[in-house]
């Protein structure tokens, strides 16, 4: 016990420092003493003396940036801890009942009929929570299937339906102005993150958060055959229900601020449950840490190694799969 | 020098079968003695054979919608909808070419390497000639009179490319003449944080005027960056071709310490019927240089913006502006300094 | 504690057994006997209440089981189902833990006291030892009785266990029934299944021959279990012998 608890204070430690030292580097040259003052005099209401553009940078530029990679890195992890859980299977991604593709579909559509920004992004929302209502609808009247499988097999349909039809705009719009935008919000980033973004989509975030924290020794359950769920006197019904529920809200707030950043939701899970191992008690609040730690840690990289900036998903991915192996190739035991 | 050319144009037409020519990616087209049906691969290319013979052209790559429909005569504005066959992306349809019995088919933009050779195997398999030309603003008065001469519309494009290269001449004095040269940033996209680094074809109108790009530390081609970089460069004029970007800037805290945004010299780029400044990356972007050169060195572009606009689409798109349509045009907000 | 009356059991669309009717008292054994696919699995996960019956009744502790939750179904019943292909790597601890659900609110994690019932069920089955290996780790036998233990979890008045001596070697087989035989006498109620009619013999008061979905017989193993019930349960010839001390015992007749 003494050893998880250690897991916990490390990554909570990791965490801050890793927020810490995210506050402090950036393109744009702030000190840490500067930073310091500013949320000092933020915190007691007084008045600073830094200039303007200090406290743009580091109050709307940032400072959201930052907190956006910990909410969406969280998020993300913990839908896909949920998910690899209740569908038993460590090769399962948030996206798996489609949230993330019809999410891209709601963003494609609002940038081929050259929507703004907010309106974007509430396609965006918008379209994660359809395609998993459809998913769901669907799968759950394939009566005579296991549950699962039918949840799984129509995702699987149904995101591939969507993301043809995502290959249908893309190929329609206009090739100078409309498909860069297409090509750059599928690939994800967190550089427009602007303190409205993060107002709507962390709120939102944690309302998918919360019943599954309270949740999280009851999903253990779902790891069973769901007739020995039952019989322990679980609604399994239910209980997936509100699962899906909450991970699809989260992930839908996620990707629709910040497009769609992939690997966290499949790696992040497994590095925690080989960490602690797969009880959710103690699974979910380290997938979270290490979801918030690990984004925020790529999005730190993608904004200061070069004048442009780089894409998170490329990065997830060049990081986190040696990572990964080099875990898997350490640990012992089975998931 | 002019009357040997068009003494040269009259021998050229009097041979039955034209000699091969060269186009800008080097490749040998042999086009056929009488060029009379020309389909334009993509909008810089239908901007080219337009201008040098509308009654080629044998139909638009996209459809005109109304607001870019009404700077041109009625049956030119109907011609009929092809798609396109350049590397960005074909929607035409290979056959629907042939059927409209294509002389002739011409390229207009990048002639490098993968290009040239998707358009020989176009040819190959169509036994068209496919021509590609050079889509850079300096390069255009060649591409006009090689495109001329494929044609069999020399004159034509003499007198379009004479008056293409006087314009260039005399916006490189004005440039000579300009002592200050303001920072600016070209933002493109809703968010106003995709530009174009050193040597991009998107800020090839800011290189003309020998303008500072913000971006010019950024590797060549669309670039994204991150807002602190863009508040660490100030910029002192932005530009954009996004109108939802430009309608947003003002009320968006995190610009709002931007040089630009403060001196309020964020400018959107007017878009009909073809753009003025990014794309379609072609010779239509001969008024963005204006248009920018104005609202950058006010001092040494001292033109009359309505002029060049009215000359320009009479030579290229055939047809006068009203004037009510060059005071919506100029008229709309972001244009022009207020 | 178990009543069933004139129960027609089976899946949506197909009714596999009909007429079956029998009744369990504190503390009772009872061994359910027949060939596979008889439709011994489909009534357990039908007095368990995970398939709809079809029609008759079923009564736990008096209520009819259509009135009760799944969760007050679960402080009644224990499930022990057929083997466990255990994917994820719990420790037999959380795994036996996971049977205190039933007496835990929705949002609630185990405390100390569910930690006790739950050593305490390991304990009571030897198995304490076992309590920090993944149940990934351990044999068969081992998960078997790791089932019962999350069975014994519940705090049930019945258990219920599907074929709980298949795939196990003779040793586990004879602890798992001597287990049965102990846990009986603590006044829990037992149902289970056998593929192999001595086990009825062995530890149970009654059993019941079940044969494409219908009761044979039932009644005590020495009246019902003869060669001419286990002749048309199995289809093949067996001699039941009586041994001294009591007991009897079926031996197949084999040619020589």
């Amino acid at each position: 016990m003494n050893s998880r608890a250690l897991t916990y204070v490390l990554a909570a430690a990791a965490l801050l420092g890793l927020t810490a030292l995210a506050f402090a580097v950036g393109r744009y040259p702030v000190s840490l003493g500067e930073i310091v003052s500013l949320l000092a005099a933020k915190l007691t209401g007084s008045t600073h003396t830094l200039p303007a553009n200090v406290e743009t940078v580091v109050m709307q530029v940032r400072g959201p940036r930052v907190l956006a990679a910990l909410v969406v890195g969280a998020a993300l992890a913990a839908a896909g801890t949920a998910y690899q859980g209740m569908f038993r299977n460590p090769l399962v991604s948030p996206d798996i009942l489609g949230v993330s593709t019809g999410a891209a579909l709601g963003a494609v559509l609002g940038i081929f009929l050259s929507l703004n920004v907010l309106m974007i992004q509430l396609l965006a929302f918008a379209g994660g929570l359809a395609a998993v209502g459809l998913v769901y609808w669907i799968g759950s009247r394939l009566r005579g299937h296991d549950p699962l499988l039918a949840l799984v097999l129509t995702g699987v349909v149904i995101g591939t339906l969507l993301g043809s039809v995502i290959a249908l705009l893309k190929y329609l719009a206009d090739p100078y102005n409309q498909l860069p935008a297409i090509t750059y919000w599928l690939l994800g980033s967190l550089a427009s993150i602007s303190p409205r973004d993060l107002s709507v989509a962390a709120p939102l975030a944690l309302l998918g958060l919360a019943p599954m924290l309270l949740l999280r020794w009851r999903m253990n359950l779902l790891a069973l055959p769901d007739d020995e769920a039952r019989a322990l006197g679980v609604d399994t019904r239910k209980l997936r229900l509100v699962v899906i529920a909450a991970a699809t809200l989260m992930t839908a707030a996620a990707v629709a601020v910040s497009g769609v950043i992939g690997w966290i939701g499949l790696l992040v899970p497994h590095a925690a449950r080989m960490l602690v191992g797969p009880d959710f008690g103690r699974l979910l609040p380290l997938a979270m840490l290490l979801g918030a730690a690990f984004l925020l840690a790529v999005d730190t990289l993608c904004r200061t190694i070069a004048t442009i900036e780089v894409p998170p998903g490329v990065l997830t991915a060049l990081i986190g799969t040696p990572f990964f192996l080099w875990l898997f190739a350490l640990s012992r035991r089975s998931w | 020098m002019r009357l040997w050319v068009v003494i040269a144009s009259l021998f050229t037409e009097v041979s039955s079968a034209q000699a091969p020519a060269v186009d800008t990616s080097g490749r040998e087209i042999r086009p056929p003695a009488k060029v009379e049906r020309v389909y334009a691969a993509g909008p810089p290319a239908s901007v080219l054979v337009f201008a040098i013979a509308p009654d080629k052209l044998t139909g638009w790559t996209r459809a005109m919608r109304p607001n870019e429909a009404q700077f041109f005569a009625e049956r030119y504005a109907q011609l009929p909808e092809l798609g396109r066959l350049t590397g960005r992306g074909n929607t035409a349809n290979v056959e629907v070419v042939l059927k409209a019995k294509t002389d002739l088919i011409v390229d207009v933009g990048s002639t490098g390497g993968t290009l040239a050779s998707l358009a020989s195997q176009v040819q190959e398999q169509t036994k068209i000639p496919y021509a590609l030309f050079d889509g850079r603003i300096e390069a255009t008065p060649a591409a006009l009179r090689s495109l001329g001469r494929l044609m069999g519309n020399e004159a034509e494009a003499e007198k379009l490319a004479v008056w293409y290269e006087n314009e260039l001449r005399d916006i490189k004095q004005r440039v000579a003449r300009v002592s200050s040269h303001p920072l600016v940033y070209y933002g493109r996209g809703t968010s106003g944080l995709q530009t174009g680094g050193k040597g991009s074809i998107n800020i090839e109108v800011l290189e003309i005027l020998g303008a500072r790009n913000a971006a010019a530390e950024a590797r060549a081609g669309l670039v994204t960056v991150s807002f602190e970089q863009v508040i660490l460069w100030d910029p002192e004029v932005i530009l954009t071709t996004d109108p939802n970007y430009w309608a947003s800037v003002w009320s968006d805290q995190r610009w709002r310490s931007v040089k630009a945004v403060a001196a309020k010299r964020v400018y959107l780029s007017p878009h009909l019927p073809f753009g003025w400044f990014d794309f379609p990356p072609g010779a239509n972007r001969l008024l963005g240089v204006w248009w920018a050169g104005k609202l950058l060195y006010p001092q040494a572009f001292d033109v009359d913006l309505r002029a060049k606009v009215a000359e320009f689409h009479r030579l290229f798109y055939h047809r006068e502006p009203s004037a009510a349509q060059l005071d919506a045009m100029l008229g709309e907000p972001g244009v022009l300094p207020k | 504690m178990l009543k069933v009356e004139s129960l027609a059991f089976g899946f949506p669309g197909r009714t596999i057994g009909r007429d079956v009717s029998f009744s369990l008292g504190d503390g009772e054994v009872m061994c359910v006997l027949g060939p596979n696919g008889g439709g011994k699995t489909t009534l357990f996960r039908t007095v368990l209440g995970l398939l709809a019956k079809h029609s008759g009744s079923i009564a736990l502790e008096g209520q009819s089981i259509e009135t009760l939750s799944r969760s007050e179904i679960a402080k009644l019943i224990g499930y022990v189902p057929q083997g466990h292909s255990g994917y994820f790597a719990y420790t037999v601890r959380d795994f036996v833990l996971m049977g205190r659900t039933a007496h835990l609110g929705i949002f609630s994690s185990p405390s100390k006291k569910d930690f006790d019932v739950a050593d305490r069920a390991l304990a009571s089955l030897g198995m304490a030892q076992l309590a920090e290996r993944p149940i990934t780790e351990v044999s068969g036998g081992e998960r078997q009785l790791a089932l019962v233990a999350r069975a014994l979890a519940q705090e049930p008045r019945l258990l219920v266990l599907d074929e709980p001596t298949a795939s196990l070697d003779f040793g586990n087989q004879v602890r798992v029934l001597e287990r049965i035989a102990a846990l009986a006498r603590t006044g829990i109620s037992i149902l289970f299944s056998s593929h192999d009619p001595d086990h009825a013999f062995l530890c149970a008061q009654r059993a019941l021959l079940l044969a494409e979905g219908r009761a044979l017989e039932i009644g005590a193993p020495r009246e019902v279990i003869r060669a001419d019930t286990l002749q048309r349960l199995y289809g093949v010839s067996v001699q039941v012998l009586p041994l001294a001390g009591g007991g009897h015992t079926c031996l197949p007749a084999i040619g020589h």
